[in-house]
């Protein structure tokens, strides 16, 4: 549709370049083009030339004469598709996607047709996941472009977001029977994985087992074949075929616990010695996997059993000198009897150690490495931690010490002890003392600075993080800049433990924002995943995104900035400064709010 | 079972606290922070001693040019008391020796040991270490206070060369206070 007020061969000429330009990011050129029009009476008030010099403005980071060339554009020329268009990128440059969404439809009121109006409000649609209007657009686009790839897969796709499988299924299958000529090539295996998703969320696992294995000699993905054709076959009651597969899967990677969940569940063991013989099995086979000695003591529940396999388990851990070995079994002590046992033999250890170098009492037993014993301390330490005897935890840790004064692991213990005790300060203290002996460790660092939060010292947290962050820069922006959200949501609660309302809210509202941003840069990956095909991954984003803001941080930050709102609702700020002496106001809110808090405080 | 991994490593500024923690539990004797400093400089004649990847020794030496010789000195070589008799002494005496064996410039390796310490006296004399001399009075602050001068010499005196210059031994310093 030729626009209400067509220029002259030569404007119309200029107009041209003045588009080129924006396309080519040539901003400066393509504002002088538009004056070569504007500065001719005649144009002046040309509604297309005014919008896109408003666009070109915006480029510019111009953005209010942005807007007020846009509109004014707008105003000349209500009925031109551009300057709906224009209209419709300046809202969406500045994320009014609701808004922007609302300009597209006006464009295509004028320009039904138009594919780039078309193809810039399908990424908003599902952007906001208006997937019915998605499903509109796609549609549209697959009509007027029935030869291009992305046609087709976004058609289909918008059906599958739907949840009409069996639509998306046979799109996809007239695709690749019509389109897909080409050799077999990674983006044909990741449309062909694409499509078997989609039928397996259908729920037709027979019908997807099929097209996997039809099609296995085209599919690069290997893992990917046999990890769901194991699923199908569980799904299916094919148990004798799941076992292959999974038992194929673990000559693979031995270290892999969920195929060996999975190839338990396949052979149905009925009794947990099936489970502990079927351990053996694989111990023996594969000698150096950690993963079958670890959870054949999850599956040992007979207490003999379990005392030679933990036995066994442990003195290898304390002989290497593995740290983390009690995180890596702390799960085992939601059974009383497994956490009595295991703490029988540390004992024994220890005290077999400290007399004769050994673990047990057996003449036979090969002389320990010297710093077993400390590694038996430094877990007794963490076992008596755990079950809140402070003293008997700080008792052991200190013998560690004073047997190895150098090793930085003691310390962190130590910390965490006090921190568990409710001590906060000596926490911090001795993380302090652990990153002072390796000031080129980050964990260590990150630690002790989210332990000085814990103790309320948000300034000293700062200056230990800005050890590692970039130089030059304050390091608190360093740290937002990075997103680095346990700095942030620790801090908030820090600051709204202090009562400092405005910093507990300025550190909630970065994290808010980071989550928005999160949410921002998924709109690039609408057109690039679909031009890569990596549409399994794809479509794993947007249901991501979805439930973005239920993470633990997002939840963290908005329960303080909820309270210090609801706080500074009940009492709000004078404003007047606030005297150090708390006045008999303050006081009155305080003990409104106690109630409150600790009804919150569960779930944290 | 496998066999404890024993090796050697560099101070840095990052862990030279470690080095620290450790002189105060092997020595009795404090250091102050210009030891400390010029440790960083040394390069390979400071090291630490790890046992299974955790810091249990360290030696620190530096070359000493008094007395018309260039001589190394042993300002400290210590290991956590529950690692020692595991050949971690051996492989720190072990380095300096294959250092002073490498620059070829050495007359002679030496360093101070508390009279009453058989133990590091044997130590020494495994590796060709002699007691020349007997400082009284050597430490501040402990019991006993005399010192062994333990010393093990790498090539022969030179004869003397006549000193022109009147250049004057300058007084010795042993970094603790």
């Amino acid at each position: 549709m030729p626009p209400s007020n067509p220029l002259p061969p030569k404007e119309n000429a200029l107009f041209k370049r003045i588009l080129r330009c924006y396309e080519h990011k040539q901003y400066k050129n393509g504002l002088k083009f538009a004056k070569q029009i504007l500065s001719n009476p005649k144009f002046a008030e040309h509604g297309e030339t005014l919008a896109m010099k408003g666009l070109t403005l915006n480029c510019l980071g111009r953005k209010e004469e942005a807007y007020e060339y846009v509109r004014r554009g707008l105003r000349n020329d209500l009925k031109s598709p551009v300057c709906w268009h224009v209209y419709g990128l300046l809202q969406r440059s500045d994320k009014k996607y609701d808004e922007a969404i609302k300009c597209y439809r006006n464009a295509l009121k004028w320009e039904k047709e138009n594919i780039q109006i078309l193809r810039d409000l399908s990424l908003l649609q599902i952007q906001m996941r208006d997937l019915e209007g998605y499903k509109d657009t796609r549609y549209q686009l697959f009509m007027l472009r029935p030869t291009q790839r992305a046609s087709w897969i976004g058609f289909a796709m918008s059906y599958h977001l739907l949840g009409d499988y069996e639509m998306a299924n046979s799109i996809l299958d007239a695709f690749r029977t019509n389109q897909m000529k080409g050799p077999h090539d990674y983006e044909h295996s990741e449309l062909l994985l694409y499509q078997n998703m989609v039928l397996a969320e259908s729920g037709q696992y027979d019908r997807a087992l099929q097209h996997l294995n039809k099609f296995s000699s085209q599919i690069l993905d290997k893992l990917s074949i046999k990890e769901t054709s194991g699923e199908y076959y569980l799904k299916l009651m094919r148990f004798r075929d799941a076992e292959n597969v999974y038992e194929g899967l673990l000559k693979r990677n031995p270290e892999n616990v969920m195929y060996y969940q999975k190839l338990m569940e396949a052979k149905r063991f009925s009794n947990p010695d099936q489970k502990v013989a079927f351990f053996d099995v694989y111990k023996k086979e594969y000698p150096k996997a950690i993963a079958p000695r670890r959870l054949q003591l999850t599956e040992a529940h007979a207490q003999p059993v379990f005392e030679r396999l933990v036995d066994e388990y442990l003195r290898h851990g304390l002989h290497k000198g593995i740290p983390p070995l009690f995180v890596d079994l702390r799960s085992l002590y939601s059974d009383q009897i497994k956490a009595d046992t295991i703490e029988k033999l540390i004992l024994q250890y220890i005290e077999n150690l400290t007399s004769k170098g050994t673990f047990s009492a057996d003449p036979n037993e090969e002389k320990q490495p010297a710093s077993a014993l400390l590694w038996a301390y430094y877990y007794a330490a963490q076992h008596f931690d755990y079950k809140k005897q402070t003293d008997v935890a700080l008792r052991y840790i200190d013998a560690a010490i004073e047997h190895t004064p150098t090793l930085i692991e003691l310390f962190i213990v130590k910390g965490r002890i006090y921190k568990h005790a409710g001590d906060p300060v000596s926490a911090y203290q001795w993380l302090e003392e652990a990153q002072a002996m390796d000031t080129a460790d980050r964990y260590v660092n990150s630690k002790c600075a989210r332990y000085m939060l814990r103790a309320g010292h948000v300034k000293r947290a700062e200056e230990m993080c800005a050890k590692f962050t970039r130089e030059g820069v304050p390091a608190t922006e360093n740290l937002n800049e990075m997103q680095c959200m346990w700095f942030q949501t620790e801090a908030a609660a820090a600051y709204q433990r202090s009562q400092q309302w405005g910093d507990a809210l300025k550190k909630a509202h970065e994290v808010d924002r980071h989550f928005s941003e999160i949410m921002e840069d998924q709109f690039d990956f609408h057109s690039y995943c679909m031009r890569k095909m990596t549409l399994r991954s794809y479509v794993g984003l947007l249901r991501l995104e979805d439930v973005l803001r239920a993470h633990p941080f997002y939840f963290r930050c908005a329960r303080v900035a909820i309270r210090v709102y609801l706080r500074l609702d009940a009492c709000p700020l004078q404003d007047a400064p606030q005297t150090a002496e708390p006045d008999t106001g303050q006081s009155l809110c305080l003990s409104l709010f106690t109630p409150l808090t600790h009804q919150y405080d569960y779930g944290t | 079972m496998t066999r404890a991994k024993i090796e050697l490593g560099d101070v840095t500024p990052h862990n030279i606290k470690q080095l620290k923690k450790l002189n105060t539990v092997v020595f009795p004797v404090s250091y102050n922070d210009k030891f400390y400093k010029d440790v960083l400089e040394a390069g390979e004649l400071a090291k630490l001693a790890y046992y299974n990847d955790i810091v249990v020794g360290a030696v620190c030496c530096r070359i000493d040019t008094s007395e018309n010789s260039r001589r190394l000195y042993i300002m400290t070589l210590g290991c956590l008391y529950p690692y020692r008799r595991l050949g971690i002494g051996t492989l720190m005496v072990e380095h300096v020796l294959k250092y002073v064996e490498q620059d070829g410039n050495f007359d002679s390796i030496f360093l101070h040991v508390q009279v009453n310490n058989e133990g590091a006296i044997d130590f020494y004399k495994k590796f060709g270490f002699e007691i020349v001399e007997t400082k009284e009075h050597y430490y501040k602050r402990i019991e006993p206070a005399d010192a062994h001068v333990l010393q093990k010499t790498i090539r022969a005196p030179q004869p003397p060369i006549p000193l022109l210059n009147g250049s004057v031994p300058h007084a010795k310093t042993n970094g603790h206070d």
